[in-house]
């Protein structure tokens, strides 16, 4: 089982959308594949039509009462399925934080679901907090989708500080530009300057386009509705990459 | 992932629409449109898979190729592969992971055989709910059954299966119930190799290489011992067409079976055929015997060769290469040779003969004086005689017996365990079993004593013979020369072993139960045998 922690602390870069549509990929490329819909948005469960209710909330989830396995949801696809979002979870840093070794619970709880899954995807909620500090331990590669401008490389470096700070150098930080725009001049050269400062960062580039928008119409990922489209194939792209570098 | 399958089994393939538009007036439906999908099921040919309770299938469909192994009863998949070509007959041939060590726990030397392949015509169905949200799939199937690649189709049953939908479980409960109450479908759990293979008139497990005779006591002996020659040789032709394609070493292996038990079973079921066959049958059987040796000792060395090298220090390991060629070169000829012999006149027409013989009415009773006497008595006699010998046998043995006398003992425990084996019906199983378990456990004791030297023995010929055949490493010798130090080491070992099984197997308490289930002769002579 591999861990793949979406994550940015600005929120509005494409998160859900990467979550989405690269756990429709893994799937379909017959992995064993769970979305964990971290974010009280609930927009991963909204794209999945699935309705976000947990009876109890996640404070009695946390607490073990409740297994994970059972709230799981199954998916209109083969191989991949949902844990809803709930909007209980907005307490969830209060949770983690009354609960021993708060750091590890995360990872104490996916644990069991090694097994059952070859992939999580934790679409995780923006901002820097117990929640997110969680993830980073759990996870065996964090994603951050990055608009190419001159704010979104601030919040990532402070994101790589705090990674530093908190001595989690395990995780694969696996950056990549999220929601291009071509005619931008900013975006262009962001784009030809960076990799050299960020080695770590992605060669796909999610491109910004409509098709991404009308996940929410459809609610469904884009390779189920438009699989030749420009974006559905950038995340094709983007999913090899990071199949790849799960693999070595 | 864990989902949740039933399935439901149509009266005939033409109530497929009836079901589907009954279904599609009850419940939210979407139909996606009719696929055709090819199974094969493989498993090897004892039934290793089926089991373990195991199911191995192999499908193609538009644009997949894919093995699956899945658990018989209730139909999850423990783990699915995509296949580049043809599915890989032995377990070392598939890439490490759990597919892998599930193949090599279940299969160890047995090949992967396609065993029933099956065409379906399958239509899913997806019940909604009021996001238009998946919530329960079904998947009506309309599918026929061949041999694998050959011949006509046979129909099948045609099946609604259902599939859930993790966290979604009360569809599937209103489904299932309109189905089985309304419909009145019947519920089919079988799992598919059962009902492709039952539509080509065969089920699972239809060979085993284990004796199992259901006797009665009453049964003239003659009889008994025709029907036991009867199951032993279909036994040997079942496995020929195996041995001569050398699909895996268990077929000649399973021959060779049947051909000493048949020569086991002709001289210890006594007096039942004329004295002059027995001689004349249990020559032309040796001869068997003889003509597949070499091949088999070839193939003991190939299956043992992993843990040979592995019984090497790490740096000499790559020494015993020029050794695996030898071995996988002159498996080849003598397998050649070996088939040439299989398939001569001469063996026919034994097989023929023997065949004929054992359907022929027995002779009378002056010439088999045991041939009409019930089975019961004679079998207890024939093992209590040959228990007694064996236990005196055993107990004259010292540390100082020479390894002869450990070799004689093995070939009476044999007879010993084939008796026990053909008979054991006419017995209480809960009292002959352990019996057999304890002769076991002595004759591989035994068994390590004589195979180990003469697997040492063999392998210096085999050093010779390489000298003799051209130019082989030095290093090569030194390595083999390694290997049978440790095989003498472990012979020397399986003698100190001895004492321990043999005390285990002529302990009083299995002396006794002997003595009820087979007859107490020799009461006497045991009490002297016994330490005071």
């Amino acid at each position: 089982m591999r861990i793949i922690g979406v994550y940015n602390i600005k929120g509005g870069v494409g998160k859900t959308a990467t979550a989405v549509n690269l756990a429709y990929l893994s799937a379909q490329a017959g992995l064993r594949t769970l979305v964990w819909d971290l974010d009280p948005q609930g927009a991963a469960s909204y794209y999945f039509r699935i309705k976000p209710r947990i009876k109890g909330g996640g404070r009695k989830m946390l607490k073990g009462k409740r297994e994970l396995d059972r709230l799981i949801k199954g998916s209109d696809f083969e191989n991949l399925d949902l844990l809803p979002a709930d909007f209980s979870y907005r307490n969830m840093d209060l949770m983690l934080g009354e609960a021993k070794g708060p750091v590890k619970q995360l990872l104490r709880l996916l644990r069991p679901l090694a097994e059952e899954y070859d992939r999580i995807y934790l679409d995780c909620p923006p901002s820097i907090s117990l929640v997110s500090e969680n993830i980073f331990r759990a996870a065996d590669a964090l994603l951050v989708p990055t608009i190419p401008t001159t704010l979104s490389l601030r919040t990532y470096e402070q994101m790589v500080e705090f990674l530093a700070g908190h001595k989690v150098g395990n995780v694969k930080r696996m950056p990549f530009f999220s929601m291009v725009d071509r005619r931008k001049r900013m975006h262009l050269d962001m784009i030809k300057q960076l990799p050299e400062r960020f080695p770590e960062l992605l060669k796909a580039h999610i491109p910004y386009a409509s098709d991404v928008e009308r996940m929410g119409h459809f609610r469904a990922p884009l390779g189920s509705f438009a699989p030749r489209s420009a974006a559905a194939i950038a995340y094709d792209a983007l999913w090899q990459e990071l199949e790849g570098a799960l693999k070595s | 992932m864990t989902t949740q399958s039933l399935q439901y089994q149509l009266k005939d393939s033409e109530s497929i629409g009836e079901v589907m538009t009954a279904l599609t007036a009850q419940f939210t439906l979407t139909s996606e449109p009719e696929k055709t999908v090819r199974y094969v099921l493989h498993d090897s040919f004892d039934w290793r898979l089926f089991q373990a309770g195991l199911q191995l299938e192999e499908l193609r469909a538009t644009g997949r190729h894919e093995l699956t192994l899945r658990k018989l009863d209730g139909g999850t998949a423990c783990e699915t592969i995509r296949l580049e070509g043809a599915v890989p007959a032995f377990f070392q041939h598939y890439a490490p992971g759990l597919l892998r060590d599930r193949l090599a726990d279940c299969l160890a030397m047995r090949a992967l055989l396609p065993q029933v392949e099956i065409r379906r015509r399958e239509r899913l169905l997806r019940v909604l709910d009021s996001e238009q949200k998946t919530v329960l799939r079904i998947v009506l199937q309309e599918q026929e059954a061949r041999p694998p690649g050959r011949g006509e189709y046979q129909p099948m049953v045609a099946l609604v299966g259902l599939l859930s939908v993790r966290g979604y479980d009360k569809p599937l409960r209103q489904v299932s119930r309109f189905l089985t109450r309304t419909l009145e479908l019947q519920p089919q759990s079988d799992a598919l190799i059962t009902l492709g293979l039952a539509a080509i008139g065969r089920r699972p497990l239809d060979y085993s290489s284990k004796l199992n005779f259901q006797l009665q006591p009453g049964t003239p002996a003659g009889e008994v011992a025709r029907q036991i020659h009867r199951a032993l040789l279909d036994t040997l032709e079942t496995n020929l067409p195996g041995t001569r394609a050398d699909l895996d070493s268990e077929f000649l292996h399973d021959l060779r079976v049947a051909v000493r038990r048949t020569r086991s079973a002709l001289s210890q079921i006594k007096g039942v055929f004329p004295e002059d066959e027995v001689e004349k049958y249990k020559e032309r059987f040796a001869w068997i015997g003889q003509l597949t040796g070499p091949t088999r000792d070839l193939d003991v060395y190939l299956l043992g060769y992993d843990d040979y090298r592995d019984s090497l220090p790490e740096p000499y390991r790559p020494d015993l290469d020029p050794l695996h060629r030898f071995l996988v070169n002159h498996q080849k000829s003598e397998q050649r040779a070996m088939v040439r012999k299989l398939n001569s006149p001469h063996f026919h027409t034994l097989l023929k003969e023997w065949r004929a013989f054992l359907d022929t009415e027995s002779a009378p009773e002056s010439i088999c004086p045991n041939a009409h006497k019930p089975i019961g008595k004679v079998a207890g006699k024939r093992i209590s005689r040959t228990f007694f010998r064996v236990l005196e046998e055993g107990l004259a043995i010292t540390p100082h017996s020479p390894p002869e006398a450990l070799h004689e003992l093995r070939k009476g425990c044999k007879k010993l365990r084939y008796l026990l084996e053909f008979f054991q019906s006419l017995y209480p199983a809960e009292r002959v079993k352990p019996l057999i378990k304890n002769l076991k456990g002595l004759l591989d004791n035994l068994g390590d004593f004589q195979d180990l030297e003469v697997q040492a023995d063999k392998l210096r010929k085999f050093a010779h013979q390489m000298v003799e055949e051209g130019d082989v490493p030095a290093d090569t010798l030194l390595a083999m020369g390694m290997l049978v130090d440790g095989l003498l080491k472990r012979q020397q070992a399986s003698r100190q072993v001895f004492a321990d099984r043999f005390a285990r197997f002529a302990d009083a308490k299995q002396v006794a139960v002997y003595q009820e289930l087979f007859g107490g002769r020799r009461k006497k002579r045991v009490a002297d045998g016994e330490p005071a």
